[in-house]
This record gives C-alpha cells, structure tokens and sequence, in this order.
C-alpha cells in the first residue's frame, strides 16, 4: 500500500483549504478564528459529553443516557452531512484520484481518510469521546473499549452518511427521484410525530423495539462503553459488521453509478412554456427571464424543493399551530406561508449567479445592460415563488377551521407576499456580496456562503415564529379584525425589494470582476 | 482622426490588477475586412485584451474604438454589431444547444423565424444535431462549436474568437475557416488569438505578437508567408511564423537529462 502518497493526499486537502484563505485579504483571520471557533466549540461539546456520562452515572440510567446521546449524535451528524454539506464537500473526486498511481482500494481509503479528517467529524468525535471519559470517571468502565467503540462508531457514523449521500445523488439522478426523496423527508419528519402517541398508547411495544435497536451502531457503541467482558465486546462486533456493511455499500454505490438511459433524439420544440412565461416580462426582460425560468426549473434540487415545499409548509403550519396545546392553524400558517412562497427558489435567490459557471460571462458579451441579468433572475425566482401562494391559501381554506374567512385569506397572502419580497430583496445583496460558486446538480448539501445562510435561514425562522412573537407582544396585530396591520409590512417589503433592485443592477457592472472570478473558481 | 478603415483601434491599453500589469501600453490598428491574428505566449495578456474589446474587463487606461466608435463596457448598441467567443466559451450548461443558440440570438435581436432558421442551420452545419444531450453532455470540442456558433448567430461585423481552434476535429476547424475567410471576403472582421501558428499563418493576413506583460513586440502583414514569401526582422529572414514567433518571445531551451 502506498501509505506515504495517502498521507500525502490527505495533506493536500488541508493545503487546499489553506491556499483558499491565502487567496482573499482577511481571509487568513478568518481561517484562524474559524479553528479558533472550532476548537472551542470542540471543547465544549466534549465537555457537554463528559457533563452527559457524569450525570448519567449520578441517575444510575447510563445505559438509557449513551444510547440516546449517541442516537441523537449518530442520527444528527447523518442528517447535518446530508442536509448541509458537512464533512463531505472536500473529498476529491475518483476522476481526480485516477492520476496518481494509486489502485481502486487505495483511491477509496484516501477519499474515506479525507472526508472524515474534517473538523465537523472531529467535533462529533469529541462528543463521543467526552462521553467515554465522563462515564470513565464516575464509575468502573473501560476506557480502552469506549475508545475502540467511539473509533468504530465514528468510522460507521461517516461511512452510513457517506452510502446515504451517494444514493440520494443516485435517486436524484432519476426521473422519479425528487418526488421519492420527497416522501423520505416528510416521512422522516412525520415519524416521530406519530410514533410517539402511538408509543404512548401502547407502552408494552417499547421494550421489543428496544431490544431491536441493540444491534444498531450507537445502541450497540452505548453497550460497549457501559458493559464489559462479553456484551461489550458484542457491541463492539455489532458496531464493525455495521461498518462493513456501510463501507461496502458506498463502494457498490461508487462501482454502479446510475446509467442514464440514453434518451432519443426528439425534434426541436421553439414555443416553450418558459418563453411565453417571460414574455409576460416585456421585451427587456422576456427573452431573460424565460432563460433563467428554464435553469430555474431544470435543476432537480429546485423541483424536489419546489414542491416539498407545499406539504412542508402544512405540516409547520400545524406544528406551530398546535404547539403547548393550541390549535391556532391561522398562526401557523401566517409563519409558514413567507417560507412557502420562497423555499423552492432560495437557494437560488441568495446566489443567483453561483450556478451558472462560465455562463455569467455570457452576460457581460450581451448586447443589454448586465444589470437587466439580475432583475430577469430576480422576477423568475418572484414568479415561481408567487406561484405557490394560490396552492397554500386553497390548502389553507380547505383544511383550516375558519379557513374560509376572507380577513384570514387576505392576512395569509399579505405575508406571503411580504416574506416573498423580503426574502428576494436580501437576496439580490447576497448575490451581490455573498456569491459562491455552486453544484448545479447536487441534490443535497449546502453550497452557499455566510450571508446566503444568515439571510436563507434567517428568513425561514423569522417568518416562522414572528406570528408567534407577535401574538405575544402585540397580539392585536394578528388578529383577523385588524387585517389591514398586513398592508404596511407588505408595502415596506416591496419597497426595500424594488429599492434593493435598483441599487443593486447597476452593481451586477461594477462587481462584475471579482463575481466573474469567483465563479470560474479563480480566487 | 480615426481611419474609417479601422475596425478596431486600441490606443495605449493598460489593465492591472492590484500592483500587477496584465496589458502594458498596447496600442493597434486592426483594418476591417482582415483576419487579424493576435499572438503571445501563455499569461502574456492576449485574453485579458479580448476582455477589455468585448466588455468583459474594463481597461485600466486606454481607449478602444470598434468600427469607428468608442467602446466601453456598457456599449449595448455596439455590442450588437459584434460576435464574441470567450476563452471559457460562456455556455449554460444544463440547457441544450439549440435553447442556448435560440436565447443568444433572441438577445441579439433576431425575431423568432430567423432565429429558429439561424439555429436550425447551424446546428446541422456544425453536426450538433444530437438534440438528446445538454450542453454540460458535450464533448470540448463540440462545446467549442456551440461557442462559435453563438458567436456568428446575429452575422457581427466583428468577430472576437479566443483560440476557436483548439480541441475541434480537422473537419470542424476546416468547416470553421471556410466560414471565415467568407466572413472576411464580405467586409467583416475577425480578431482571433491562437497557439496553432500554422493556422495562423494561412488564414491571416496581419499579426501582432504580444509578450508578457501585454506588451506589443511586432505587428506586420504575414501574407506574403501564405506564398513562399519572407518576413525579416531584426536583419533575419523568417519564411514560417512559428521561427518569428520564437525569434520574437523568446526560444526556450531546457536540457533535461532525466527527460
């Protein structure tokens, strides 16, 4: 094995993070309050483990405590991994590894090796092991197979997130694929909903599927470090099958990538939906905006966003509505209808020109005003985000007591339309200030920069539990008697929107350098 | 005055970025109706200059003049009247070649029967046919031709081709240069950067050799090198461009024995 070429490899992921901090004034300060971050942060989930396995041991419950520490870890890191990138975006590709005299076994431990060095598996590690310690200290476990547990149930942690990833990319890949992965997250997001009265109701089914969950890895890792002799050695074992098993999926899953089919050659359709929908926009935008429709609704993230954006949007209705015993779905759906007015295109609103690649240089070659790219982007992502907003007020009317209630109706639409506007307003800046070169065609992970993320999560927060705020602290407001109290955030929202729109197209010119450079990956 | 003969006219160009100097004082003279080649070797500025001409960079200092006006950056109505193929070619991957052509043409202007004309021909001409396979499908070479199309769409008076080139079949270059030389013969104008001199050689009739940083080191008629013809320079007497162009950047040599 070619050990001293892995390490190599495994090194320049790290001097690759470090040549991007050296590319950018300021950015080595950040680099090192980033780690500086990081290493308390470490500090204190390990401590938080350690605070976890003491307490545990003081209520005599350790065995509950691990395994639901090590559950809530397990399940949390697969999920962040999945949802937002973590841990994964720097491993090299296999088209990348192949010119390096490496063989296959070797090109896979080099990418299994980079992935996990990142920090964000180092943080998860230090909770794992804060945990060992803590239980270590306060009573007669060993430490050496908690070690040995937390290693394993690491290694198993990455390489399930890892197997997951890939085939969320294989399904993606599908025509069918956005609709599934759709119905896997809402029932992922459902489950413990009806899981939990169902449990309740019945307590005699816990104990078989707890004994079930034995032999899952961090059920498996919580028997290892509180037991010893032979059950902790069989947690351990539990923990290594699931590991080959996980590893030896994701390699099937690298060998058997999807086979598109290859499609027939079709004649060539001129009349699209997409430039009829642009023409709506007037000659100065139409052919644009019919353009960005088109990138817009091609992507698959967007179409499985898009429309999971309908029954998300219900279930936190419902769930915000319901919450400490209420049963104000009005509430609920004043929170969530901003977000599904601007789910399906946000991230693309916040980064506008991030997906396009080299394309954005098209636009400056253009016979128009480069400005007039970002107000098309900006209308496309207005115009299918409106577009949602008739669906969410049906559902509304027929599903909500009262939903009938033309004061209602009118609040609801008044606050989508001022999230919608908001959201799209802040978005023009961050295209502007906060771009970063993106996957078009990744179907998960998170590919945007600070600002994309303050203003995209920023947003769904606000607008989910302002209503909640303001019912506290100004509950008139929300009331359907004073439905007209909607009308000047909206005029405020459209304000800064067109306001921001203004400011900023002639900025797409002025920025347009660094933006260019940004996006072809040259700074 | 500027010479109504002149399709493009660059007076002491200078682009810097920071404290580094990309084009140095370049100034030229490109008649219309020529194929214009413009030469240097890697990193001496030749894209950096073809930014500055198509709106893509502005200059530093300096004044460009295409077909008779003054270009700047914002210059929409000239940039009607020109044909641009970028170095990164500038393609929206996940569209298809004929949405991508269609889209270009409709931004230059062409109503919707010319452009599906305009697009239906090219296509064929330049084999693009495959109507199955977005643009991110594509090969570089077919890439290149999709490129090159959306740069000729909207028939520019001027045309700026970055390496067109490179990575494309015999039998496209061949197609490719037919068009030029027709493109030319019609009055129009072509400013093409490229490493393969001997193309270079045959298709242009004048050159200008730049090193880096941007500065213009020769600039003359090469015609008489598409007969037998010489050039001379510096008192030597150079019968291919590739010679001058060594003589004039800098020949290059490097044992290496390990090699």
């Amino acid at each position: 094995m070619n050990t001293t070429l892995i390490g190599h490899l495994i090194g320049l992921r790290y001097k690759l993070m470090w040549a991007k901090t050296r590319s950018r004034n300021g950015k080595i300060a950040l680099f090192f309050t980033g780690y500086i971050l990081l290493i308390l942060v470490g500090a204190l989930l390990g401590a938080g483990g350690i605070g976890a396995g003491m307490a545990a041991v003081k209520m005599g419950k350790q065995g509950m405590v691990a395994k639901a520490v090590l559950t809530s870890i397990y399940g949390g890191a697969v999920m962040w991994t999945l949802l937002l990138g973590f841990g994964m975006n720097a491993v090299f590709s296999e088209t990348e590894l192949r010119r390096y005299p490496l063989v296959a076994r070797e090109r896979r431990l080099v990418r299994f090796f980079i992935g996990i060095v990142d920090p964000f598996w180092l943080l998860i590690l230090l909770v794992d092991l804060g945990l060992v310690v803590g239980l270590y200290l306060m009573s007669d476990t060993s430490v050496g197979l908690g070690l040995i547990a937390v290693l394993l149930l690491l290694a198993s942690n990455y390489a399930v997130a890892r197997a997951v990833g890939m085939y969320i990319d294989r399904l993606a890949e599908t025509k069918a694929g956005p609709s599934i992965l759709l119905l896997l997250v809402m029932a992922i997001a459902l489950l413990p909903q009806l899981a939990m009265p169902a449990l309740k109701r019945n307590p005699e089914a816990l104990a078989p599927i707890l004994a079930g969950l034995r032999y899952t890895p961090p059920f498996a890792a919580a028997d290892a470090i509180t037991s010893s002799g032979a059950a902790a050695w069989q947690g351990i074992l539990v923990i290594a099958c699931w590991l080959v098993v996980f590893l030896a999926a994701a390699a099937w899953l690298e060998k058997h990538p999807y086979q598109q089919r290859v499609a027939q050659s079709k004649a060539i359709g001129w009349n699209s939906p997409y430039e009829r929908a642009g023409a709506l926009f007037g000659p100065a935008y139409g052919v644009l905006v019919g353009n960005w429709l088109r990138y817009y609704t091609r992507n698959q993230r967007f179409r499985a966003m898009y429309f999971l954006s309908l029954p998300l949007a219900a279930f936190l209705a419902y769930r915000i509505g319901s919450m400490r015993g209420q049963n104000e779905w009005f509430l609920g759906a004043l929170g969530a209808m901003p977000v599904l007015a601007y789910m399906g295109t946000s991230r693309f609103t916040v980064n506008q020109f991030g997906y396009v690649g080299g394309g954005f240089r098209r636009f400056f070659l253009l016979p128009t005003d480069p400005g007039a790219c970002l107000r098309a982007a900006s209308y496309a992502s207005l115009l299918l985000g409106a577009g949602m907003l008739p669906l969410g007020l049906i559902v509304f009317i027929a599903v909500a007591p009262d939903g009938a209630d033309p004061r209602k109706i009118v609040m609801l639409a008044g606050s989508a339309v001022t999230g919608l506007f908001l959201f799209n307003g802040l978005g023009i800046w961050s295209t502007l200030f906060g771009a970063r070169k993106g996957n078009y065609v990744s179907a998960l992970g998170n590919d945007l920069s600070l600002a994309g993320n303050v203003i995209l999560i920023g947003c769904m927060l606000g607008g989910l539990f302002l209503p909640m705020v303001l019912k506290k602290l100004a509950p008139a407001l929300i009331s359907p008697e004073n439905w007209w109290a909607v009308l000047p955030p909206l005029a405020a929202a459209m304000t800064f929107y067109f306001v921001s729109l203004n400011l900023g197209a002639p900025m797409v010119h002025r920025r347009r350098e660094p933006l260019m450079a940004l996006l072809e990956g040259k700074s | 005055m500027n010479s109504p003969t002149d399709a493009i006219r660059i007076t002491k160009l200078v682009k810097q970025y920071g404290n580094v100097t990309a084009v140095d004082n370049l100034s030229l003279r490109v008649p219309a109706g020529i194929m214009y080649g413009f030469l240097g070797p890697n990193g001496s500025g030749k894209s950096t200059t073809i930014g500055c001409l198509t709106g893509l960079l502005d200059p530093t200092a300096g004044e460009i003049e295409i077909l008779g006006e003054r270009f700047g950056s914002e210059a929409s109505a000239l940039k009607r009247r020109m044909g641009v193929m970028p170095e990164t070619l500038g393609l929206f991957e996940p569209l298809y070649a004929h949405e991508f052509l269609a889209f270009v043409a409709r931004m230059y202007g062409l109503d919707e029967a010319t452009t599906q004309s305009r697009v239906s021909e090219l296509l064929a001409a330049l084999e693009l046919t495959d109507t199955s396979k977005p643009l991110s499908a594509y090969s570089t070479g077919m890439r290149k031709r999709v490129a090159f199309a959306a740069a000729v769409i909207h028939s520019p008076e001027v045309l700026f081709l970055d390496e067109p080139f490179e990575s494309i079949d015999p039998g496209g270059v061949a197609l490719m240069k037919q068009w030029l030389r027709r493109f030319t013969e019609h009055g129009r104008t072509v400013f093409i950067t490229s490493h393969v001199l001997d193309t270079v050689e045959r298709l242009c009739q004048q050159v200008a050799v730049i090193t880096k940083p941007g500065k213009l080191v020769w600039e003359g008629d090469i015609t008489a090198l598409a007969g037998d013809g010489v050039i001379e320079y510096a008192g030597q007497k150079f019968d291919a461009l590739e010679p001058l162009f060594l003589q004039l950047t800098g020949e290059k040599s490097a044992d290496l024995k390990w090699l």
